[in-house]
C-alpha cells in the first residue's frame, strides 16, 4: 500500500484558534474512516487536504503532491462530497452535474454524457431534470455524491455521506462506495459520525479531537482485544458446565443463565468447549469471539479530550 | 436497474485546459439571467435608441450630400428621438456645418465629432436608462444566491480558483451589458462606415471604435464590480438590488443638491459622487467630445478607489466561507 497523504505536524490557526495542532498522520489506499467529535477539526483537516485553506506551519504531500503547491492539480484528483446542504441556485440535477464534470475540466459534451452516466449509477431517475431546489435531503445528498465522482477522481472525500438518507438508501451508498473501492480502486476518505457505517466498510479509522489524531490505525487491529475471550449461547446446566471449565484452568464467568464468557483465544478454547459442552449434555447455540466496539473506541479517544476541558 | 444503466465506469478522456474555467461559470450566470423574461424585455427595448441614432447618422450623410436642406428637418426631428440636452445643440449644429461644409477636410472633421457626440448621447442613454436596470436585474442574484445556497465549496473544491469565480461572475455581466452599450456603439460605427461616400472613411475615423470600446470599458467594468460587491455582502439578492439602485439615485440626488452650493474645488468631488455624472465625464473625455470636463485625473482616481475597494470586498467576502 503507498501513502495517498502524509501530513507532518500540521498546525492551523484561525486569529487565535488552533484548529489543527501537531497532526501526523498517514493515510494509505483504501477506505480511511476519519472520526472526530464536532469540532474537532475534520472540516478544518479536508480543507487543508484540498488546498483551500493555508497551514500555519507543518509540512505534508496530498497525492505526491507537496501541501499548498498546484492546488488545482490535486483538486482535479480529489472528489470532494460536502456535508453542508449545498447545491448551485436555479440549475436542475443533470445541469450541476454538467457544471461540476466542467468545472473539474471535462469537455462539455463528455460532461453531459458523463453526467447521465453517474446518475443513473447513483439512482437518480427523472428527477435529473428538476430543480435542485425542489429536491428532498436524500436527493440532494445523492446528487453530491454524484458530482464528486463525477470526473473519476483518484481519491473521494466524503463528508457524511450517509446522513439523511433512510435506511435502503444508505445501505445503497454503501454498496456504491464499496463498489468504488473494490472494483476501482479508489481510495476514499469517509468522514461521519454514523459509526456502524464506518465498521461496515472502511479498513483504517483516524480519531480526531481537539485538533489532534488520538489514534490513527487498522480497523481490524483496534477491534481486537486486549484480553481476548469468547461468548457463548448455550442450552442446557450451566453450572455445570461453567465447573468443568474451571477444572480445566479455564476462567470463565456467567453473564445470563444462558449465555457465560470464556476467557482465551477462540481458536485455542475451540477443542475443549465442545468436549466440555458434550460431556456435561450443554448445547453450545452461538460462540461469539469479542471485540472491542468501535463506539467504545471513540469515546476512549475522546475521553481524554473532554476530561482535560472539563 | 435500468436498462441503460452501465453502472460506474472509468473515464480517460482528455481534459482541457483550466485557464478557462470562468467560462463555465459565466455560462452558468447567462442561461440563469437569460430565463428572466424582463432582462430579455429590456435588451430588445435597449436597442430602440441605437437603431434611432442610426437613423440619425442616415440624416447627417444625406445632409452633408445635398447641402443645408435637409437640416431644419432634421433639428426637428431631433427634437423628437433625443431627450432635452446639451448634445442636441451640438449635434444639430454639427449637422449643419456637414451641410455647408466647403471643403472635404472640414466635413471629415465634422463626421468625426458628429460620430462621437453620438456615441456620447447613446453611452448616456443606455447608462441612464437600460444599464442600471439590466444590471440591477443580473448582477444581485450572482454571489448572493452562491453565499445562500453555500455553492462556494462545490465551486473550490474544483480546479476553479477565486479569480477565475469573479471573472465567470464578471463576465456574466458584461455580457449583457455589452448588448446594450459596446454592440450598439460598435454597431453604429459600421453604419456610419456604409452609408459614408467611401470605405476611405475609415481612415479618418479608425479611433472611434478604440474609443467606443474605451468608453464602454469604463461604464460597465466599474458597475459590474460594484455590483458584485452588493452583491457578496448579502444572502438576499433584494436587498443587493436596492443597494445597487440606491447608489445611483441618492447619487444622483445628492449631486443635485449640492452643485448650486458648490465651489470650484468642490465641485469635482460632487460630480463624483454621482456614479451617473462621474461615468458621463469619463465616457466624454475617452470619446474625446468638447464637454468642458475638467479635472479628470481626480474622477479616474475616484473611479480607481472605488473599484479597488470593491474589490477587496469582494475578495474578502468570496474568500471567507474557506476560512471558517
Amino acid at each position: 500500500m503507498s501513502a495517498l497523504i502524509e501530513l507532518h505536524e500540521l498546525t492551523k490557526d484561525y486569529s487565535g484558534f488552533r484548529a489543527l495542532h501537531d497532526v501526523t498522520l498517514c493515510v494509505n489506499e483504501g477506505i480511511t474512516g476519519l472520526l472526530g467529535p464536532n469540532g474537532a477539526g475534520k472540516s478544518t483537516l479536508i480543507k487543508v487536504l484540498l488546498g483551500l485553506v493555508r497551514v500555519t506551519s507543518g509540512t505534508g504531500h496530498v497525492l505526491g503532491i507537496p501541501l499548498g503547491q498546484r492546488a488545482a492539480e490535486v483538486r482535479s484528483q480529489i472528489g470532494y462530497m460536502p456535508e453542508d446542504d449545498c447545491y448551485m441556485h436555479g440549475l436542475s440535477g443533470i445541469e450541476s452535474m454538467q457544471v461540476a464534470a466542467q468545472l473539474s475540466r471535462m469537455p462539455s459534451t463528455e460532461a453531459l454524457r458523463r453526467s447521465h452516466e453517474i446518475l443513473d449509477f447513483c439512482g437518480m431517475g427523472q428527477e435529473r431534470y428538476r430543480n435542485v431546489e425542489t429536491y428532498s435531503t436524500g436527493m440532494r445528498q445523492k446528487l453530491r455524491f454524484a458530482m464528486a465522482i463525477v470526473h473519476d477522481p483518484r481519491l473521494l472525500i466524503l463528508d457524511e455521506p450517509t446522513s439523511g438518507l433512510d435506511p435502503q438508501e444508505r445501505d445503497a451508498m454503501l454498496n456504491r462506495i464499496r463498489i468504488l473501492h473494490r472494483q476501482f480502486d479508489k481510495s476514499i476518505i469517509l468522514c461521519t459520525h454514523i459509526l456502524p457505517d464506518v465498521q461496515m466498510v472502511c479498513d483504517t479509522v483516524t480519531i480526531l479531537a481537539a485538533g489532534r489524531v488520538r489514534l490513527s490505525d487498522n480497523l481490524e487491529k483496534l477491534c481486537s482485544v486486549r484480553d481476548p475471550s469468547v461468548t457463548l449461547q448455550i442450552t442446557g446446566d450451566t453450572s455445570l458446565f461453567v465447573q468443568q471449565l474451571s477444572d480445566q484452568q479455564v476462567r470463565a464467568e456467567v453473564v445470563s443463565p444462558r449465555v457465560i464468557r470464556v476467557f482465551g483465544e477462540a481458536a485455542e478454547l475451540n477443542g475443549t468447549l465442545w468436549s466440555l459442552a458434550a460431556e456435561s449434555g450443554v448445547m453450545i447455540r452461538g460462540i461469539q469471539p469479542s471485540r472491542n466496539s468501535l463506539e467504545q473506541i471513540f469515546l476512549e479517544a475522546v475521553r481524554e479530550v473532554q476530561l482535560a476541558h472539563s | 436497474m435500468p436498462i441503460h444503466n452501465l453502472g460506474y465506469r472509468r473515464w480517460t478522456g482528455k481534459l482541457e485546459s483550466s485557464l478557462n474555467r470562468w467560462m463555465v461559470v459565466a455560462g452558468i450566470g447567462c442561461r440563469r439571467a437569460w430565463q428572466s423574461a424582463w432582462l430579455r424585455r429590456v435588451i430588445f427595448f435597449a436597442w430602440v435608441p441605437a437603431a434611432g441614432m442610426g437613423f440619425l447618422i442616415f440624416l447627417f450623410e444625406r445632409s452633408a450630400e445635398d447641402g443645408v436642406g435637409s437640416s431644419a428637418f432634421f433639428r426637428s426631428l431631433s427634437r423628437v428621438m433625443l431627450a432635452q440636452g446639451n448634445d442636441l445643440d451640438a449635434i444639430s449644429e454639427l449637422v449643419s456645418a456637414a451641410g455647408v461644409a466647403s471643403s472635404p477636410e472640414s466635413l471629415a472633421e465634422s463626421r468625426h465629432q458628429f460620430w462621437t457626440t453620438l456615441l456620447l448621447s447613446l453611452f448616456q442613454r443606455s447608462q441612464a436608462f437600460i444599464m442600471i436596470p439590466i444590471i440591477g436585474l443580473i448582477a444581485p442574484p450572482l454571489i448572493s444566491q452562491d453565499v445562500r445556497s453555500r455553492a462556494f465549496l462545490l465551486y473550490f473544491s474544483r480546479p476553479l480558483t477565486q479569480f477565475q469565480y469573479l471573472l465567470g461572475k464578471l463576465a456574466t455581466i458584461l455580457v449583457f451589458t455589452s448588448m446594450v452599450t459596446l454592440l450598439p456603439g460598435l454597431l453604429l460605427y459600421v453604419i456610419g462606415v456604409l452609408l459614408s461616400p467611401g470605405i476611405g472613411i475609415v481612415a479618418h475615423t479608425w479611433d472611434i471604435p478604440l474609443r467606443v470600446i474605451g468608453a464602454s470599458a469604463i461604464i460597465t467594468i466599474p458597475s459590474a464590480i460594484l455590483a458584485l460587491m452588493f452583491s457578496s455582502l448579502t444572502q438576499e439578492s433584494r436587498f443587493a438590488s436596492f443597494a445597487w439602485f440606491a447608489v445611483w439615485i441618492f447619487g444622483y440626488a445628492t449631486h443635485a443638491a449640492m452643485l448650486p452650493f458648490a465651489d470650484a474645488g468642490s465641485s469635482v468631488l460632487i460630480q463624483s459622487c454621482s456614479l451617473f455624472h462621474l461615468f458621463r465625464d469619463l465616457a466624454g473625455w475617452i470619446l474625446d467630445v468638447r464637454t468642458g470636463v475638467t479635472d479628470i485625473e481626480t474622477r479616474f482616481a475616484v473611479l480607481f478607489a472605488m473599484v479597488g475597494i470593491s474589490l477587496a470586498i469582494l475578495i474578502r467576502r468570496i474568500s471567507a466561507p474557506m476560512k471558517v
